[in-house]
């Protein structure tokens, strides 16, 4: 166990370093620089600006100081919002992002297992068939669409919610909502699929042989085997749902992360590309890693030699 | 008994909504802004969504009336000007304080001038004190020289002297600007370039200051109980909140939620209009255009920027397309400045111009450079930067010039960054592009087209030209320099350096309750003496 957790967390160093590179490279690689604003600035400031942020510096002496902060978790000033760190983004902006996400999650988790459970259990009857309508749904309509339907009816015509912010505990419902769509529809559909793969084995047919009663066959035998694929698919969902959709956020007006990275790329704010990305792969990352930690608990059967 | 309580319950209810009623309302509004502005340090900054906090955080010597827009004396009671126009001094106001509540002196305007000289503060407007400050250019070059060689002086606590490089009569405009607004030494010693990050730090001198700072969310102003004319405030608080998608904001102020909005979604402007929803409409000092490279084939032709202006049907373009409120343009400069009652652009030609296509004569143009019925004309490329609105107008102006020239046009578009870069080495044929006046003088607009100048990005060269614009910058009398700007502009314009479609017009969203707000024509939102009206 110890061999294979130092081993990974070397990947995962590797792996990281191996996606800040790429991102320095290519985000250099696009034409454009961070200071062409809506109005042109003289030669002379243009000079001042490329000297202060050291742009004038070879791209390799570039990218080494930058890792020397990184490994410090110093990401740098942000080249477009003066007097601001890519820290500040992160530190600001992940509170509310990890709260939505946080919510969020749980959320998917309430309704998507459940929905596929009861789905499998019902199959071809008419429960199966609302969940998966909705699961349908829920996968082909793009948040931003769902987002924009809930603020029109709950907020807008019944005035139940609020329109934007996430000032109340209201303000969260349609965002969790909206986010959360596509996740729901995704793991239950999983969910369902899986539980009936299950449920065909020959060890079910053999426990219910056995007498036992048909809540504990589903719980304790098919359900923890179900559960496998989800569980997979989980590390990914809650780094993506954690660290902030830009869709959802600009839409509410939350103030999260979201924003911030997407808006780095058009700006070509060199230093929030680079923090946002590698946090955001580190995060990533350590939700797989954790996940495949959380096999040997599920599963008895995987061992990490 | 019981029905005698609840009655008298119910009474009492009812007085205490009635009288919740009749009190004044709160002096509070939020309003809305599209974007984030990329920094608030007045000294810094030249991105206009600063705008909303600049000017009404911070005040300069001179300052626009909220009654009519025109220049009146802000910090600076009274100033006067040498005869040989050269330097111009300021008498400040007795009492002056930061809104921390210290003095505030002629000193802070020296010390505010000499930061952005300093090139370490990376001032993207400094090219302001270059151009006219006498010393400026040296010092900045070379900050070793000492400050004491720069034209920007206070000789005592308040008094504040400008000594410029040549006369430019437009001087007391370009001291409205943002720029030239003091900031407080004591804070930025303190904090570095991170005290505009703070409401605490955030030290400024205008009606209203910093009460909160809410990364990517919102500022919130407050009403600033030692700026000089604290009487005239009423506004109590100002939240700008930032809500970038314009569905959202809308529905929120037609919800009531906000108050106000710094854009309107297009696609609704009619109907907001048509159901008085509280639509702002204010002119603006500046002009929505087209660059043409005049120094690339076949656009060195004039014949042939001829024949593109006249095909263009600005009415279709503005009505149907934009659906704005503008007036369609036939020159680059807009309407605006106005002395002794006349506005330059009364005489203007309309240069062969009018609201609708002139197909016929286009076609005439464009055979008389050489290219009958667009026979022999190259594809030409017509770029623009991505953004909604822009792609629609480039659309409708491909379809319009292609029918009525018989010509091949490509459309392209890339980021802003991208764009722009190419527009400034002039890689492109057609360009989407504009101009809002940093100030309200003609010079803003006639610099643009001088030979040479860093934001000539169409290449137009004129001899004439450039020694009339270069005699008005110089002029001291401002009703003769009006006539030799006005030559100016007539000799450019009649040569199409550009392709102007309509004059912009400030649009915004405001409730009809709130009273007493003006919008600048560089679309600043002065709420200094707004109020919300019962």
């Amino acid at each position: 166990m110890t061999r294979f957790l130092v081993k990974r967390i070397g990947m995962m160093i590797v792996t990281l370093f191996l996606i800040a590179l790429l991102t320095f490279v290519l985000m250099h690689a696009v034409p454009g620089g961070p200071f062409t604003s809506d109005k042109q600035v003289s030669k002379a400031v243009m000079d001042a600006l490329n000297e202060k942020y050291k742009l004038n510096d070879p791209l390799w002496k570039q990218f080494l100081d930058y890792m020397r902060g990184l490994v410090r978790f110093d990401l740098g000033p942000s080249f477009k919002y003066q007097g601001k760190t890519v820290n500040d983004f992160i530190s600001n902006g992940l509170p509310y992002s990890a709260k939505l996400g946080a919510i969020t999650l749980v959320f998917v988790l309430c309704a998507s297992i459940p929905m596929g459970i009861i789905s499998a259990l019902r199959n071809g009857k008419w429960q199966d068939m609302l969940v998966m309508a909705l699961a349908t749904v829920g996968v082909t309509i793009p948040s931003f669409v769902i987002a924009t339907g809930l603020i029109y009816f709950f907020s807008f015509k019944l005035g139940w919610t609020p329109v934007y912010g996430v000032d109340k505990w209201q303000g969260y419902i349609l965002p969790v909502i909206a986010m959360g769509g596509y996740s729901v529809s995704f793991l239950a559909r999983l969910m369902r699929s899986s539980l009936l793969d299950v449920m065909g084995q020959d060890y079910i047919r053999t426990a219910r042989a056995k007498g036992i009663s048909e809540t504990r066959v589903i719980l304790k035998h098919a359900l923890r085997n179900a559960l496998i694929p989800v569980i997979t698919v989980l590390g990914p969902t809650v780094a993506n749902l954690l660290t902030g959709s830009f869709v959802i956020e600009k839409i509410f007006a939350i103030p999260g992360m979201g924003g911030y990275f997407v808006n780095s790329v058009t700006q070509r704010d060199y230093t929030t590309i680079m923090g946002m990305t590698v946090f955001y792969a580190a995060f990533l990352i350590a939700m797989v890693f954790i996940v495949d930690l959380f096999y040997c608990l599920i599963d008895p059967r995987i061992k990490y030699d | 008994m019981k029905k005698f309580l609840s009655l008298l319950m119910c009474a009492v209810m009812l007085m205490t909504m009635v009288s919740l009623a009749s009190a004044d309302p709160a002096q509070e509004i939020v309003y809305a802004l599209s974007n984030e502005p990329d920094g608030i340090d007045p000294g810094v900054t030249n991105n206009s969504f600063a705008s909303p906090i600049l000017e009404n955080a911070f005040e300069g010597l001179v300052a626009y009336s909220t009654e009519n827009g025109s220049l009146i004396p802000g910090e600076a009671e009274s100033w006067t000007i040498s005869e040989d126009g050269l330097t111009y001094t300021f008498t400040l106001r007795e009492g002056l304080k930061w809104s921390d509540g210290t003095d505030h002196t002629a000193q802070d305007y020296v010390y505010a001038m000499k930061r952005i000289l300093d090139p370490n503060t990376e001032a993207k407007y400094v090219d302001f004190l270059l151009g006219y400050v006498a010393g400026a250019e040296a010092y900045y070059a070379d900050n070793s020289i000492g400050f004491d060689t720069v034209g920007v002086a206070a000789p005592d606590d308040r008094t504040v002297v400008f000594t410029l490089a040549a006369p430019a009569p437009y001087w007391i405009d370009i001291l409205s600007m943002w720029t030239f607004r003091p900031v407080q030494e004591a804070t930025i010693a303190a904090n570095g370039e991170r005290w505009t990050a703070a409401a605490d730090t955030y030290v400024s001198n205008g009606p209203f200051r910093m009460a909160e700072i809410n990364l990517g969310e919102s500022f919130v102003l407050e009403k600033n109980p030692y700026y000089y004319d604290a009487d005239a405030v009423k506004l109590e608080k100002i939240t700008f909140r930032f809500i970038s998608d314009l569905g959202t904001s809308l529905m929120a102020y037609e919800n009531g939620d906000i108050d106000g909005m710094s854009s309107i979604p297009t696609t609704d402007m009619a109907r907001l209009k048509a159901e008085d929803k509280g639509v702002v409409v204010s002119p603006s000092y500046g002009t929505v255009y087209y660059d043409i490279n005049n120094a690339k084939e076949p656009f060195d032709n004039v014949l042939v920027r001829k024949a593109f202006n006249l095909a263009v049907d600005r009415l279709a373009i503005i009505e149907d397309v934009v659906q704005t409120e503008a007036e369609p343009a036939y020159s680059f400069m807009a309407p605006g400045y106005v002395v002794n009652g006349e506005d330059l652009m009364d005489t203007a030609s309309d240069n062969g111009l009018s609201e609708e296509a002139d197909v016929e004569a286009a076609r005439e143009a464009l055979a008389e450079a050489g290219y009958p019925n667009g026979e022999g004309f190259p594809e030409i490329t017509l770029s623009y930067y991505s953004n909604e609105t822009v792609g629609k107008v480039v659309e409708a102006l491909a379809r319009q010039l292609q029918d009525a020239l018989n010509i091949k046009i490509k459309i392209s578009n890339a980021d802003w960054a991208v764009y722009y870069d190419d527009i400034i080495a002039g890689n492109y044929d057609i360009g989407a592009m504009g101009w809002s006046g940093d100030y309200v003088h003609p010079m803003t607009f006639l610099a643009l087209f001088v030979t040479g100048d860093v934001n000539n990005n169409v290449f137009y060269s004129n001899e004439e030209y450039d020694a009339l614009v270069k005699q008005a910058a110089n002029m001291t009398d401002a009703a003769e320099a009006f006539q030799v700007m006005r030559q100016a502009e007539a000799i450019a314009a009649a040569e199409y350096p550009v392709l102007p479609l309509y004059y912009k017009a400030n649009t915004m969203l405001m409730n009809q309750k709130v009273a007493g707000f003006f919008v600048t024509t560089s679309n600043g939102l002065l709420l200094k003496t707004a109020y919300v009206a019962e």
